[in-house]
């Protein structure tokens, strides 16, 4: 069985919804099985808000998860709160534009990354939460394609929205790129 | 038709205009809301109603008005809004009117919280409003199958002349999980009755009504009734059996979200050789007690039974029911929209079993 | 030389059409119907009726019909109304209001599909009287069924039947947002002032100082507030597009009151918006008054609280959107 799932979180606004929803969009392209559960508590109003994306190849038990092989944090209240709950051996994307501490967990793959410089560096500033998202990509050995989520970027910023795509898989990849070299053996 | 990539509340309203159900009449509340917010916008390409009510109250009585005009309706609310629907509940059972009600569980009591819970399990299976009156309960545990007992939940209404309600929880509500849908205009047009109300082209007139001031009348009424719901009880009954393969020393009992988060902690719990089974009720009224029975004297020596909701046990007077005394039930809750993790659930079976070996 | 013809078995011996008979022709017989009730019967000289219908005007049973002097028959029981006796007191105008909206209906050839909504109160069995489909909904609630009903169903003429405890106390919210919707459905509000299927309890539209079970020493306005003038409520909104207030308390009142209904029919008919008629009635039961004495009553102490007239109309709702 192969299957993965991850926990994006950061405030409200930030895109982690859409990031997730992107990944779960790109998996069930690939004819995987997907959940994406939102938190919808009252944090949403403006405090942090996260989804946990969990990706099969078998149907989807338990959409809740509360030790994550994954987890993608823009803020420090989310690290605070998630990154305790990362299993041994998993990935731990953090956003250094707004987490300016060092974060340890020997046992865990961590990736800092500066979103917001790099957004900026590929003129898609708002794109901060998918230069997050490929670095996750980049740092796992995803189930997902990095295509398929082009793709669903592609689907997502279609009509009127479509000119904000080439910048959006400009960041993503760029994303993918820093969470391979971080992963990269050293040397 | 492919799979798409939906909310849970989205795919209800979708399912209910595949359905062929174009009336909807509700009220705002969290963790329901995305289902009138999609079919305002989706009943106006199908040149459908939507009213948003004043209340619940009036909601779930404008069901009542279109229902009796033999139109396929509906209304969705979350559990503080399915109490102020009592009322108009025992009023459409009563009358004998079909028509589908959506309850997206939140935590409770009082304004509670917004979270996923179980806690309506009463509210939904022993009775709404006054009166001898049953509805029809149906608690999906996926966002596909919250489509498909929508579908079901048309049908069964309008077999039988009486509400069903889709019951599940703000976790499927707010999830997005890829859906398949049934094609769209497949649905069956309402057939053609001798009871709703409308244009009368030289027929007899027609009441609906539920006042009998005859208590003989109201006595026959009422046996009318129960006699419908007994016909609903021994064809309508579903369940789901998991994990029974090779045999099973302890039976857990779920339904909705927890029995999907029961699922993984099955998974995880057997992958360590212990054997253990879930049982999960799909119809909650009417309830597969024969079913259950059969699963629990299935459980290899005397074994417990493990009821897991997400309340302080309101199934469990069921399981209770269903074992008649012939197995020791225990019984693991949470409330106030704490959801039981995998995790802590498989640390539950772990402890019984060691009792168990 | 007119001539009337009395159903006694219909006769409640409300005596009402004894003192609207301008010649003084009808009086009480001396014997008991089948139901125990003294019955009214023509006893005056038959050359000096008129045929003026005033008599079966003021009968709230259904029970005259009236011959003009070149014998064509002036006054007809409706269609709109099955034959039940209905279970309103005596000389309680419900049977008025029941028959001048079935009038209304058969007139405007809408019988066919009309459905109307029964509430709960006395004229909870409405749905036993109008010759109509009917729903008997909820306490209150009938602007909502009505509501599913109008919207399943547009191509029908669709109306509520309720009294003051139902329409502006339990479905005061009711009423109000489905004025505002501007529902395309039709309300024929009875009110009474009182009350009247649980005894005589005190409703929002009691009088101040008027003496109820529940506020024996007369409504105190200081601690139950003054009675609610729902018409005038209403046409406050700007979406409702016929208002009106009516009374039923003397044939010349109950006619008037016919065409403001009418009105409201021939309204939805063509597609305007929610119409509301309130209808000023008797409750000589509760009141404590006899069903005459009630009329006065109404004429006396209702109107100057609750006064009669248009409050609004589709002209002059267009008017305020243009201006």
């Amino acid at each position: 069985m192969k299957s993965t799932d991850v926990l994006m979180a950061g405030f409200g606004g930030q895109g982690m919804l859409l990031a997730g929803k992107l990944l779960a969009a790109a998996a069930m392209a690939e004819g995987l099985e997907v959940s994406w559960l939102p938190s919808y508590g009252p944090e949403m109003r403006g405090g942090t808000a996260n989804v946990i994306v969990c990706v099969s190849d078998e149907p989807i038990g338990s959409p809740l998860i509360t030790s994550h092989r994954g987890l993608v944090v823009m803020n420090l209240p989310s690290l605070e709160k998630f990154g305790p709950r990362v299993v041994p051996g998993g990935v731990i994307v953090v956003n250094t534009a707004l987490i300016d501490r060092e974060y340890e967990r020997e046992d865990c793959v961590v990736v800092r990354v500066d979103a917001r410089r790099i957004a900026i560096d590929a003129e898609a500033d708002r794109a901060q939460n998918l230069v997050m998202l490929g670095a996750y990509l980049g740092a796992t050995e995803t189930i997902v394609p990095y295509e398929a989520v082009e793709e669903a970027i592609c689907k997502t910023f279609s009509g009127r929205k479509a000119r904000f795509a080439p910048a959006s898989i400009t960041a993503l990849r760029r994303g993918i790129a820093e969470g391979r070299r971080a992963v990269l053996p050293v040397g | 038709m492919s799979k798409v990539l939906m909310k849970g509340n989205e795919a209800l309203g979708e399912a209910a205009v595949r359905a062929g159900c174009v009336h909807f009449f509700g009220y705002p509340i969290t963790p329901q809301t995305e289902v009138p917010e999609y079919l305002v916008k989706r009943l106006r390409e199908v040149g459908g109603t939507f009213v948003q009510a004043e209340s619940e109250v009036a909601s779930i009585n404008m069901v009542m008005g279109a229902a009796g005009m033999g139109v396929r309706c509906m209304t969705s609310s979350s559990s503080p809004g399915i109490s102020l629907m009592a009322e108009g509940m025992s009023y459409i059972a009563a009358c004998e009117l079909p028509c589908v009600v959506i309850n997206m569980m939140r935590a409770g009591p009082g304004l509670g919280g917004i979270l996923p819970a179980q806690s309506d399990y009463f509210q939904a299976t022993r009775g709404h409003g006054h009166g001898d009156y049953q509805v029809i309960v149906l608690a999906p545990s996926s966002v596909q199958e919250a489509v498909d007992l929508t579908t079901l939940a048309f049908e069964l209404s309008e077999k039988y002349r009486n509400p069903a309600m889709v019951c599940a929880d703000g976790m499927i509500g707010q999830m997005m999980e890829p859906v398949e849908f049934p094609e769209e205009g497949a649905a069956t047009p309402m057939p053609e009755n001798d009871w709703s109300l409308g244009a009368r082209d030289g027929r007899e007139r027609r009441i609906v009504n539920s006042l009998y001031l005859s208590p003989e009348d109201l006595h026959r009424h009422n046996l009318k009734l129960k006699a419908k719901y007994d016909e609903i009880a021994a064809n309508e009954t579903r369940q789901e059996i998991y994990g029974t393969d090779d045999g099973y020393d302890v039976l857990v009992v779920a339904f909705g979200t927890m029995a999907r988060i029961c699922k993984t902690a099955i998974d995880e719990v057997r992958a360590e050789g212990l054997r253990v089974a879930l049982f999960r009720p799909i119809t909650l009224n009417p309830y597969p007690f024969g079913a259950l029975r059969d699963a629990m004297d299935a459980i290899e020596g005397d074994g417990p039974v493990l009821d897991i909701e997400m309340s302080m046990g309101q199934m469990l007077y069921d399981v209770k029911l269903a074992a008649e005394g012939s197995r020791r039930i225990e019984f693991y809750g949470t409330a106030g929209g704490v959801v039981p993790s995998p995790d802590e659930v498989a640390e539950k079976i772990r402890g019984l079993m060691q009792g168990v070996q | 030389m007119g001539e009337i013809q009395i159903a006694e078995e219909r006769c409640k011996g409300c005596g009402l059409c004894i003192d609207v008979c301008p010649r003084g022709l009808i009086s009480f017989s001396e014997d008991l119907n089948e139901k125990g009730y003294t019955y009214v019967r023509f006893d005056g000289d038959p050359a000096q009726c008129t045929g003026c219908t005033m008599c079966a005007t003021a009968c709230p049973d259904q029970g005259i019909e009236v011959w003009n002097k070149a014998g064509k028959q002036t006054f007809v029981n409706t269609t709109g109304l099955t034959e039940r006796m209905t279970h309103y007191c005596p000389g309680c105008t419900h049977g008025m209001i029941h028959r001048i909206t079935a009038e209304c209906l058969e007139e405007l050839d809408l019988l066919p599909r009309a459905v109307g909504v029964a509430p709960v109160g006395c004229s909870v069995l409405a749905y036993e009287y109008f010759n109509i489909d009917m729903f008997e909904a909820a306490h209150g609630r009938a602007p909502a069924v009505a509501t599913g009903a109008k919207r399943a169903r547009p191509e029908c003429i669709v109306f509520t039947y309720q009294g003051d405890g139902d329409l502006v106390s339990i479905g005061g919210n009711e009423i109000l947002h489905a004025a505002n919707r501007g529902e395309k459905i039709t309300v024929i509000f009875v009110n009474n002032a009182i009350y009247g299927m649980t005894g005589g309890q005190m409703a929002p539209t009691t009088l101040a100082g008027q003496r109820t079970t529940t506020c024996p020493d007369g409504r105190d306005v200081e601690e139950t507030g003054h009675p609610i003038r729902m018409a005038e409520l209403l046409a406050t909104l700007q979406t409702p597009a016929f208002v009106a207030r009516g009374s039923s308390h003397d044939p010349k009142h109950l006619l008037k009151t016919k065409k403001l209904i009418k009105q409201a029919f021939q309204h939805q008919r063509d597609g305007t918006c929610f119409s509301f008629i309130e209808v000023l009635s008797t409750c000589p039961t509760n009141w404590g008054l006899a069903p005459q004495e009630s009329c006065d009553w109404v004429q006396d102490h209702m109107i100057p609280q609750f006064p009669l007239g248009i409050l609004k109309e589709p002209e002059r709702a267009t008017a305020e959107v243009s201006g």
